[in-house]
């Protein structure tokens, strides 16, 4: 299980990177991050690209830091520096809760929150996170840098917005008031999930103001469920209107089955789960009815 | 009910009391070396000159090999050699098999004309370095014309399935029915027939390092030295020989520790072969180590994968009088080991209870799948569940407690023979059954389970008591044949002791690598309790097959019964002339003599003694202090043949003793299941072990643990998934999922002590037990908590698919 040869270029600034994918945006040329995920696909043959740009000397990416409401997180903060940090704990912790999922300790030292994102699995927690807290995707390319909303950020299964000789260079996350749940099933703990959570929920005074809610592992890329977060909006929540809200959601389901849980049972475990996170954000929200 | 008279049974022993190291949880010898990183394994080695071979898989489950094009790859930087199927077939014979017909389902290092399933090899590149091997294995260009796969045994056996093989003429390479006691006769006087229909799917080891070889062929001497993490055992490694078609004493196999066997690197010849083919041929030393899918799709070494229809005859009262049992195995694509696996199934097939008659029919499908070898319980384990799944059905059925139904039909009289003609030597299931009630604090779960469920929780209460059978017998690889091809009896295993001119002592194995289990511990300590010296003084060391004595190596929880049984033997050597010197020294007369902590000494006078080391001394360098017919130095060796096995009736209606040394245990796992998602979570879980008198209780716990981790996986994670064309799905661990610590849970062990009336301080076999017990405990577990609501779960792994399928099946039929 090893990789066919490749070049290797470690470069120290965001130009520089950018430049050099460009010079080799022939050569099959792509980012390395933490090499999480990367690494395996070569070690299988099932990527393998000529030209690796290592982003993990570029100081300048594995910044954490607040702009007025916005948390900011560079593309090569590591995951386990991410679970941790306490600018996050405090700006999005629906993130660092979700973190703790992700895979083993020992992998997201290594992980990037930033790879996680560009790699795009459909069962990977930190995409419905972006995707739930409406974050924005920053591209930095030889033509300068451009933003993207996440709900247009995942194209398909490990693909994205970000264009060939662009890298992903910032996460910037807006501050969200209410209860916050990340919940999921996997099958072993640290696997891949089968199906993920990711819920914010906002009461005023005993009512549903604003929820967000993503599920991950259950459609190609992370969705929204909008249709519970349509139903749960403006109701005093009790375990009914949860019911529905949650039947909704679960009825635009047709997840693809696979080893792990065939279609029947991720949709089963997508009904179990959303209730759950959904309960679970409420119980943080404050008070309620 | 046996057609043969039995042979008398060895004579029992007496058992040393007041032992000194045997039975102490000493720190295993060998922990300091592997701790440290320094343990050798195959990836560790190197040696000048050394090349590194990689195998080309095979993409298909099942096609015809129409040719291969290897110029390429063969031109590529750093490429030695490119060898295909055809090729390796000229270079070699066929791979040792102790299958039924092996001419009819031959079995080489690399497929020939056709491919039998997913990853089977079809050419090896031989090159500097393994990322350049890999490199020109993507340039071999094969052509392949595929053919319809076969993955399910039951459809295998049926008319018109695709051939596996063509000369066999079926998929069926072997079928019989035994009937042992008066089957008919308990099955019609039965008041209850209870029946039912089981599916265990496969699994298998995993070890950390893969199999791996690094082969040397010298073409000066013609000889071929072979490191490999397999097994040095000299009782049959001149079939390897054999194989690449050298001479038997120009063959040198090296053991490496095996970073985990369980089974899985049993006879592992392939790895070693191709080696050995590439370093003959090219003229350098060749590491062949198999990468995780390599290991995974082509290790040969798939465990059981069994469908079964049973049939138990039962009384109201809860005796149970016989068994019927019809198992389809899907074997795979070969079928290296025979049905040896349900050999080791008849060994203990009625489990730990009286009945008196067994049918058992036994069909081995070929199917296109990587095929079975060796998985810690070789197919025991299976029976072990299958049983217990049975009772456990029978109580529900008639209304009995599980405890109690159990109890009932223990067997409390030993030696006992059970129907297949194979010997209990003793035991105590009710001390054990006591232990394990009190340990798992059985009453406070049953009351904490009456409270779930008044909350909707679903927890269920797993208790099993089974079998853990050691020290296996030849015979039961032959057994199923009337005319065997290789009707073998010998299983021995020797021992070298050295006493040097210090007073230390070496000892010499002969085919246990560290594989997962403690020789070396157990060796010290047995040594140890002969010589009343420091265990960790002890040195230990590997003799190659070249000048081996006669073993065959571990397998069937042999290993500490059979080196217990040589350093004994080895010992008494010996001391018997350490004796004779000691009483020449000190002029005294040897029957006078005893030995004393450590050294020989005259009756009642202390004073009058020489230690060991006074002995060695002399008798190393004082020639002339002695009579001139004693021979200078202090060592010598044991031949020890397996202690207690007889032959099988020439009718096989009984099957003779094949495995005496019979362990016990019970197993009460407590689950919780989440009907939502068809998931089981441990709250706690308690074993109790009878593996007779403990060597080292710790290393003996240890393997409890592991065994039910690995049980834990049989029961709800690991599956090899083939799809319906064959393809394998869980070729990495990213699917092929193993239990971590976090699905582990705490283990509380308890262990009982009931010596063997036969072996050495009457110990017993217990390297496989966590592994024969959890997946039938933890079956009882999920279908106890979940009875409740008509769920019953006959299929391992319990996968949160099949639970939450089952879960609605009985919805649906509740509500429709
Ligand atoms: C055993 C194991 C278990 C795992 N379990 C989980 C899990 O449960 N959940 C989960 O989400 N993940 C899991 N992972 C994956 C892990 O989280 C990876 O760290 C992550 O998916 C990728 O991050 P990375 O920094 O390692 O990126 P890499 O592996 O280096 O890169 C991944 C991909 O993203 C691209 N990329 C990376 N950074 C950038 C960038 N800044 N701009 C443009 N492209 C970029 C790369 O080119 C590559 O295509 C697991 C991994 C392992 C080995």
């Amino acid at each position: 299980m090893k990789p066919p040869p490749f070049q290797y270029a470690a470069p120290t600034s965001v130009a520089e990177a950018v430049e050099l994918l460009g010079a080799h945006a022939d050569d099959d040329a792509r980012a390395l991050a933490g090499g999480q995920s990367l690494v395996p696909l070569m070690n299988f043959r099932l990527a393998q690209p000529a030209y690796l740009i290592d982003l993990r000397r570029i100081e300048e990416l594995t910044r954490i830091r607040t702009e007025g409401d916005t948390l900011v997180i560079g593309a090569m903060v590591r995951q386990s520096h991410a679970e941790h940090a306490p600018e996050i704990a405090v700006g999005a912790p629906l993130l660092a809760e979700a973190l703790g999922y992700v895979a083993h300790p020992p992998i997201r030292n290594s992980g990037t929150v930033g790879g996680s994102i560009a790699h795009a699995d459909p069962a990977a927690e930190l995409p419905a996170v972006v995707l739930a807290l409406d974050a924005e995707l920053v591209l930095a390319g030889l033509g300068g840098t451009r933003t993207v909303a996440a709900a247009d950020f995942f194209t398909g299964p490990f693909s994205t917005a970000i264009g060939s000789g662009e890298i992903l260079t910032e996460v910037r996350i807006p501050r969200r008031a209410g209860g916050h749940a990340f919940v999921e099933f996997a099958r072993t703990h640290g696997n891949f999930a089968l199906v993920g959570v990711a819920a914010v929920v906002e009461l005023d005074g005993g009512t549903v103001a604003r929820a967000s809610i993503a599920l991950s592992g259950v459609a190609p890329v992370p969705v929204r469920a909008t249709a519970a977060e349509e139903a749960l909006t403006g109701t005093v929540p009790d375990d009914a209107s949860i019911r529905a809200a949650v039947d909704a959601a679960v009825a635009g389901l047709s997840p693809a089955g696979d080893v792990h849980g065939g279609r029947e049972t991720r949709t089963d475990i997508a009904r179990s789960y959303l209730r759950r996170g959904i309960e679970l954000a409420l119980s943080r929200a404050g008070d309620r009815r | 009910m046996t057609t043969m008279d039995r042979p008398d049974a060895p004579p029992v022993r007496t058992h040393k009391e007041n032992r000194k190291w045997v039975g102490q949880s000493i720190r295993r010898v060998e922990d300091p070396k592997f701790l440290r990183g320094r343990g050798g394994y195959i990836g560790d080695m190197t040696v000048p000159g050394m090349l590194h071979a990689a195998v080309l898989r095979s993409p298909h489950a099942h096609a015809r090999i129409t040719g291969i094009d290897a110029a390429e790859a063969l031109a590529a930087p750093g490429v030695h050699a490119v060898i295909t199927g055809a090729q390796a077939a000229q270079l070699c014979d066929p791979l040792p098999d102790f299958g039924p017909d092996p001419a009819k389902h031959t079995w080489r290092c690399l497929a020939v004309d056709k491919v039998r399933y997913v990853g089977e090899g079809v050419a090896v590149v031989v090159a500097d370095s393994r990322y350049l091997a890999e490199d020109a294995l993507a340039l071999i260009d094969v052509e392949y014309e595929p053919l319809p796969a076969v993955v399910d045994p039951e459809r295998a056996l049926a008319d018109g399935a695709p051939l596996v093989h063509d000369d066999l003429g079926s998929n069926c390479a072997y079928e019989r029915t035994f009937d042992f006691g008066d089957v008919e006769r308990d099955f019609a006087e039965a008041d209850v027939i209870v029946t039912d229909r089981l599916r265990w799917h496969r699994s298998g080891g995993q070890p950390l390092e893969t199999v791996g070889a690094l082969a040397d062929f010298d073409h000066a001497t013609g000889e071929l030295t072979v490191h490999t993490n397999s097994l040095s055992f000299t009782s049959y490694l001149f079939m390897v020989a054999g194989t690449m078609k050298i001479p038997a004493n120009k063959l040198d196999i090296r053991p490496v520790p095996a970073g985990g066997s369980f089974g899985s690197k049993l006879f592992a010849t392939k790895p070693a072969v191709i080696a050995g083919m590439c370093s003959r041929e090219v003229g350098h030393p060749v590491q062949y180590l198999e990468d995780r899918v390599d290991n995974i799709s082509n290790c040969d070494h798939h465990g059981s994968d069994r469908v079964y229809d049973v049939r138990l005859a039962m009384m109201r009262d809860g005796t149970i009088r016989g068994i019927d049992i019809d198992t389809v195995e899907d074997y795979g694509a070969y079928i290296q080991f025979g049905v040896g696996h349900h050999g080791n199934a008849l060994a203990q097939v009625v489990g730990p209870y009286a009945m008196t008659s067994v049918r058992y029919r036994v069909r081995a499908a070929m199917t296109n799948k990587n095929q079975q070898g060796a998985y810690r319980g070789f197919g025991s384990e299976v029976n072990n569940w299958m049983l217990e799944q049975m009772v456990d059905k029978a109580a529900r059925e008639l209304d009995l407690d599980p405890v109690a139904i159990r109890r009932q039909n223990f067997i409390r009289e030993f030696p006992h023979f059970i129907p297949t003609g194979n010997v209990y030597d003793s035991g105590d299931y009710d001390g054990v059954l006591d232990k394990a009630l009190e340990l798992s604090d059985y009453k406070h779960w049953r009351a904490e389970q009456a409270k779930a469920r008044e909350e909707g929780r679903c927890i269920g209460i797993g208790l099993i008591t089974a079998q853990e059978r050691s020290v296996f017998s030849a015979t039961e690889f032959w057994f199923w044949f009337d005319e065997p091809g290789a009707p073998v009896t010998s299983m021995p295993e020797s021992v070298t002791l050295k006493v040097d001119a210090t007073g230390g002592i070496t000892a010499t194995l002969y085919s246990c690598a560290f594989w997962g289990n403690s020789p070396e511990t157990m060796v010290a300590q047995l040594v140890a309790e002969e010589f009343d010296c420091d265990p960790h003084d002890v040195a230990i060391v590997y003799q190659g097959s070249k000048n081996g004595l006669p073993a065959t190596g571990p397998g069937g929880s042999r290993t500490t019964v059979m080196l217990a049984g040589a350093v004994e033997g080895a010992t008494a050597k010996i001391k018997a002339k350490a004796l004779r010197a000691a009483a020449h020294l000190l002029e005294a007369n040897p029957d006078d003599m005893e030995w004393v902590d450590g050294g020989f000494q005259v009756k009642g006078v202390p004073e009058q003694r020489k230690s060991l080391a006074d002995i060695a001394v002399m008798l190393h360098l004082f020639k002339h202090s002695f009579p001139e017919d004693m021979e200078s130095g202090l060592e010598d060796s044991k031949v020890f043949d397996h202690p207690y096995t007889t032959m099988p009736s020439a009718d096989r209606k009984d099957l003779g003793v094949f495995y005496p040394f019979m362990g016990h245990a019970c197993h009460v796992p407590v689950v919780e299941v989440d009907l939502e998602t068809g998931s089981v979570s441990f709250l706690a879980y308690a074993a109790v072990h009878d593996c007779g008198t403990l060597v080292n209780p710790r290393s003996l716990a240890g393997h409890i643990v592991g065994g039910t981790a690995q049980g834990i996986g049989t029961a709800l994670y690991e599956e090899f998934v083939y799809d319906d064309d064959g393809q394998l799905l869980t070729s990495s661990y990213l699917d092929y999922l193993i239990p971590s610590a976090m699905e582990v849970p705490e283990l509380k062990i308890g262990h009982h002590e009931t010596p063997s009336p036969y072996t050495l301080h009457g110990i017993k076999g217990g390297g496989e037990g966590g592994r024969m017990m959890a997946p039938a405990a933890i079956n009882v577990a999920v279908n106890d908590a979940l009875a409740h609501l008509g769920v019953r779960v006959t299929e391992l792994p319990i996968t949160p698919d099949r639970l939450r399928a089952a879960i609605r099946a009985a919805k649906s039929r509740e509500s429709g």
